[in-house]
């Protein structure tokens, strides 16, 4: 027990990096940039980062982090309030539940998990805000946004894998 | 029992996230406070972090404008002949619209340029459309002020901080414009529906409308002055439904104007300020 005390609290500032890893990440899905092909839409790249932080390193991304991660992702994209914070903080607890033991496994498994997470993901966000302003939204944006989600998966990961390093 | 704690914050966070979204629908004002004080402390991380892309936009353009910068000087100098021959006729034109406003006693508004913005964050969502401007109250930048650029109308701020501004694009599905036809002075709503085209509401049966006939802003309402160009009509469905191309590219904005429009008064709506004047001359009267 105190082992294990003792190697979280040696983590320091480093404990910090999944917070400002998924931050950036934040940002990045904010800035003025437009894909030639598919217009303006930006795949989910947060879900990304809280998905690989819960996999690997969950005691450095408890529920309140993601939770605010969520509410600054809401203010910065212009989005009710509340729907990132809350859809982020379900993916967690999804994630939780199928036991970290589970989806620590090869990359490509780990990949299809993903997948089906951001397929759920994308059909929940779409039905909350259609809820959220009482009409039923286009969903071919959705479509877009969970198809390069699962592309940039890789890339993402590859990045995020480079700051695990630094916490390990 | 760590497993249950675990949960029971999760639990709470969730309960949380949803008050919030329905505490945000109802009591809009105190959470767009919070909202732009949140977002003006990350304008400056964001402009930061969009260095890079800046300067590679910034080297490409001008590689660009290098290599046409030929063709473009041939075309500019036609264009300006033929501008030379527009703004004659125009001169003339206006000359007569002004004489027949002073006939009939019409008073233009006041259009005032706020400020010139650069827009630093873009909603990229397919749900919302929106984008923050490194503009606001130290600049003048009031909520409601028109967003414009030269092609014509781009949104209205919704969310205005010390040094940032909301911007809600014209294809947000809460965007609601007043517009006309500029061919027959058809008075419609513009709504947005998050797609790259805009749709007309409350388009009158008897009505007719051709694809290509142009929309300008009617000026009702007070938030955009009358006449600017917001777009033109690109489709007529089945169902009657009139798809609107607006006149600005949304996808490749960089620069924007925020604008002030004041209505002018009118004689007619001073009629009380002419009765409290002439109150003395009939308390006479009737003495």
């Amino acid at each position: 027990m105190n082992i294990s005390q003792n190697k979280e609290n040696s983590f320091g500032l480093k404990s910090t990096i999944p917070f400002f890893t998924i931050l950036f990440l934040i940002i990045v899905m904010v800035l003025p940039y437009k894909f030639t092909v598919v217009g303006d839409i930006m795949p989910f790249l947060t879900l990304i980062g809280v998905y690989y932080w819960s996999v690997f390193k969950p005691e450095l991304l408890p529920v309140s982090v993601v939770f605010v991660l969520g509410l600054f992702q809401d203010i910065l994209l212009g989005s009710p309030l509340g729907l990132m914070s809350l859809l982020l903080v379900v993916v967690q607890q999804f994630i939780f539940f199928q036991g970290r033991q589970f989806l620590e496994r090869d990359f490509l498994f780990n990949w299809f998990v993903f997948v089906m997470l951001v397929i759920g993901f994308g059909v929940l966000s779409w039905g909350i805000t259609s809820l959220y302003f009482r009409a039923v939204l286009d969903y071919w944006g959705v479509i877009g946004q969970i198809l390069l989600t699962i592309a940039f998966y890789p890339i993402i990961t590859w990045i995020l894998g480079l700051a695990k390093k630094m916490v390990s | 029992m760590k497993g249950f704690g675990q949960r029971f914050t999760a639990f709470f966070f969730v309960i949380a996230s949803i008050a919030l979204l329905i505490f945000g629908r109802s009591q809009t004002s105190l959470i767009e406070q919070m909202r732009a004080q949140v977002f003006d402390i990350f304008i400056p991380v964001i402009t930061v972090v969009d260095i890079p892309r800046e300067a590679t936009s910034s080297l490409s353009d001008w590689v660009r404008n290098i290599a046409v910068v030929y063709s473009d000087n041939e075309f500019l100098r036609e264009e300006n002949a033929n501008l030379k021959r527009q703004l004659t006729e125009s001169t003339e034109l206006e000359i007569d619209n002004l004489r027949l406003k002073n006939l009939l006693k019409i008073k233009d508004g006041t259009v005032t340029t706020i400020t010139a913005s650069r827009i630093v964050s873009d909603s990229n969502s397919p749900f919302f459309k929106s984008m923050l401007i490194n503009s606001g109250t130290s600049d003048g930048v009031k909520k409601g002020h028109a967003v414009v650029n030269d092609e014509g109308v781009i949104g209205r701020t919704i969310n205005v901080a010390a040094n940032s501004s909301r911007v809600l694009l014209l294809n947000d599905i809460n965007s609601r414009i007043p517009v006309k036809f500029a061919e027959n002075g058809v008075n419609v709503i513009l709504a947005g529906d998050n797609s790259q085209l805009l749709r007309i509401n409350f388009m009158p049966e008897d009505e007719q409308v051709a694809v290509g006939d142009v929309i300008l802003t009617s000026g009702m309402g007070g938030v955009f002055p009358p006449d600017l160009p917001v777009g033109a009509v690109s489709e007529i469905t089945a169902l009657g439904e009139i798809k609107i191309e607006p006149a600005v590219n949304l996808d490749r904005l960089n620069y924007v104007s925020v604008i002030e429009y004041e209505i002018a008064s009118f004689p007619i709506l001073n009629l009380d300020q002419a009765g409290e004047n002439n109150v003395p001359e009939q308390e006479g009267g009737q003495q």
